[in-house]
């Protein structure tokens, strides 16, 4: 698989706190997911990849341009397509209207072939119906996939999403994940979530971010099978378990180090998730 | 409906050649005429006519332009461009505060009435605030959205800065014509107004959007300060000595902005609203 966007060494500093810590990573076309706590550096990272911020230090490419010189960035703002944590919006702008004033300002100059895209990405988001009502009179769900709408539009051959699946209700998040795959062919789609759902469903890489530093990079796959053989079943809650909780059947499930003869039970990847972190904070509480 | 469509602009509009303003007229016409639809049909074979309705069709949700964005669009601006001029409530504000700060200082001036001093050292004021008001995270508040689309940073500053001076200075100018009386030097603010504009510009991109402006605008009236506490005659900046000053200086800030054109581009002008400050 050739690397779409690459990164090497990227550091950044909010004052004193450390959110991006050398952090280095390769994407190819498809969907990669970012797992990581709150505070991990996900929308720092997410930022710097979308040429909002610039790294203090380190370097990156997206799609063969280089965001650090002038041109470069130009370039690369024209392949990238990004949904923020919070888009914010002007309450008077209708769906359309909203859509339309961002294709605007990725270029989209010629206003039959803009209003089509608008259109088409509205429709590809379920929200066609409702274009011409006014932003403050959506819900909080379809005001997010307007501003994904926003995203899409043009074609953006790198898309960068933060947390897109908040707030999404569970049907429509079934949609989202179809779009995503849809749009992941022949192109570079970088999303953070909390869901390991939304990764094990949709992501044929995951990278996951702890700290502000890489964790783990590898395939779904791979981050389940960090905990194999390390999840049991038992009926009372397990001390030596590094996590643990009650299932619907009643019975504990565990993940840590299980004791001699345990019942093994089948991990998932938010096992191996689990595992990971738990991981990198032994690795900060030791010297 | 008094007028129809004429045969020659059905001719154009089926066959997807017919342009805005024009273009709008008939469609809204088309929407609420028989006859007129009646027509389009004979004229135009079966194809291009389905590529008209879908284009009708398309031409419902678009933006109805506004009164004002229609007068751009007839002073011939570019569609995109006149909807970044007027869509958005950032901008629309500063016209508005721009209009009401005008108003408010010719009524003052009127009161005050015997010299045009105040006049004279708030005029140019205006068309900065306006600068400093139409854009920035700050009032803006799809500005992480859309700060990474190619358009956005310098060319929308770009942009919406040529559109404020402009109407700021058109604004000015048919207040100095309250002013009969002083001759020339009723228009002795404009080369101040720019030279203010320049700097405080070129001066965001090092400070940030509020600091740069601010900083200006402060500077420029202790000068005035000074000035008044100096002389009893016209004040400094307002002789051709002072008037040369500031065209020097717009040139200048002009040249040190187009330097550093790339900070807008660069980093958040002033911070994200829940990101780093500069
Ligand atoms: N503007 C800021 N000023 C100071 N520190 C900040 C700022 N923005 C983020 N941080 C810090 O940087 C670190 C990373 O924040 P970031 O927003 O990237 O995390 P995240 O992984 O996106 O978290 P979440 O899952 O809550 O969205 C955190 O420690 C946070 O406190
Ligand atoms: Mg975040």
């Amino acid at each position: 698989m050739t690397t779409t966007v690459s990164a090497t060494g990227l550091t950044l500093r909010y004052g004193g706190t450390r959110a991006l810590d050398d952090v280095s990573l390769q994407l190819t076309r498809g969907v990669t997911g970012l797992l990581g706590p709150n505070g991990a550096g996900k929308t720092t990272l997410l930022r710097v990849l979308a040429t909002v911020l610039p790294p203090d230090r380190g370097e990156f490419t997206v799609l063969g341009h280089d965001p650090g010189t002038a041109g470069g960035r130009r370039s690369a703002r024209r392949t990238i397509g990004y949904l923020p944590q919070s888009p914010g919006f002007h309450p008077d702008f209708t769906a359309f209207e909203f859509v339309d004033y961002v294709a605007i300002l990725k270029e989209l100059t010629d206003r039959g072939a803009r209003h089509r895209e608008v259109r088409r990405v509205l429709e590809e988001v379920g929200l066609g119906e409702v274009r011409g009502r006014r932003m403050k009179r959506l819900s909080g769900g379809m005001r997010q996939r307007v501003a994904l709408a926003a995203a899409l539009a043009g074609d953006p051959g790198f898309l960068v999403l933060d947390e897109p699946t908040v707030g999404l209700d569970p049907e429509q998040r079934m949609r989202f994940r179809e779009l995503v795959a849809r749009r992941g062919e022949g192109r570079t789609v970088l999303l953070s979530t909390h869901q390991t759902e939304d990764v094990a469903m949709l992501c044929h890489r995951v990278v996951v971010l702890a700290e502000g530093r890489v964790r783990f990079e590898g395939t779904p796959a791979e981050l389940t099978a960090r905990a194999a053989g390390r999840v049991w079943r038992s009926t009372e809650r397990d001390p030596g378990a590094r996590a643990g909780w009650r299932t619907g059947t009643g019975d504990f499930r565990n993940v840590g180090h299980p004791p001699e003869g345990a019942d093994l039970l089948e991990p998932t990847l938010e096992d191996g998730y689990l595992l990971v972190l738990d991981a990198s904070r032994a690795e900060v509480t030791a010297p | 409906m008094t007028w129809h469509v004429t045969e020659e602009d059905l001719r154009a509009y089926a066959r997807g050649e017919l342009t805005a303003p024009l273009l709008w007229s008939a469609d809204t016409h088309l929407m609420t005429c028989a006859d007129c639809r009646e027509a389009l049909t004979r004229t135009s074979d079966p194809q291009t006519l389905d590529a008209g309705w879908e284009r009708l069709d398309a031409e419902l949700d678009a933006p109805r332009p506004a009164l004002f964005e229609r007068l751009l669009l007839r002073l011939g601006v570019a569609d995109h461009t006149a909807r970044l001029l007027t869509a958005t409530p950032v901008l629309r504000r500063s016209w508005v505060s721009s209009v009401a700060l005008l108003l408010m200082m010719t009524v003052v001036m009127v009161r005050t009435a015997d010299s045009p001093v105040l006049f004279l050292g708030l005029a140019p004021l205006m068309p900065l605030a306006g600068v400093a008001l139409s854009y920035g995270p700050v009032l803006d508040p799809t500005y992480e959205m859309t700060v990474v689309a190619p358009l956005a940073g310098f060319r929308l500053l770009m942009i919406r800065t040529v559109a404020v001076l402009t109407a700021g200075l058109a604004l000015n100018g048919l207040a100095t014509l309250a002013l009969p009386g002083y001759g020339l030097l009723a228009l002795a603010w404009l080369l101040p107004a720019l030279a203010l504009t320049a700097v405080g510009l070129a001066l965001a991109a090092r400070l940030g959007p509020l600091a740069g402006p601010l900083l200006v605008g402060g500077a420029w009236i202790g000068t005035l300060l000074v000035a008044q506490a100096r002389e009893s005659g016209t004040l400094a900046p307002f002789t051709p000595a002072g008037q040369s000053a500031a065209a020097a200086v717009t040139v200048l800030a002009a040249f040190l902005l187009y330097r550093a054109r790339d900070r807008f581009d660069a980093r958040p002008a002033g911070g994200l609203a829940n990101g780093p400050g500069r």
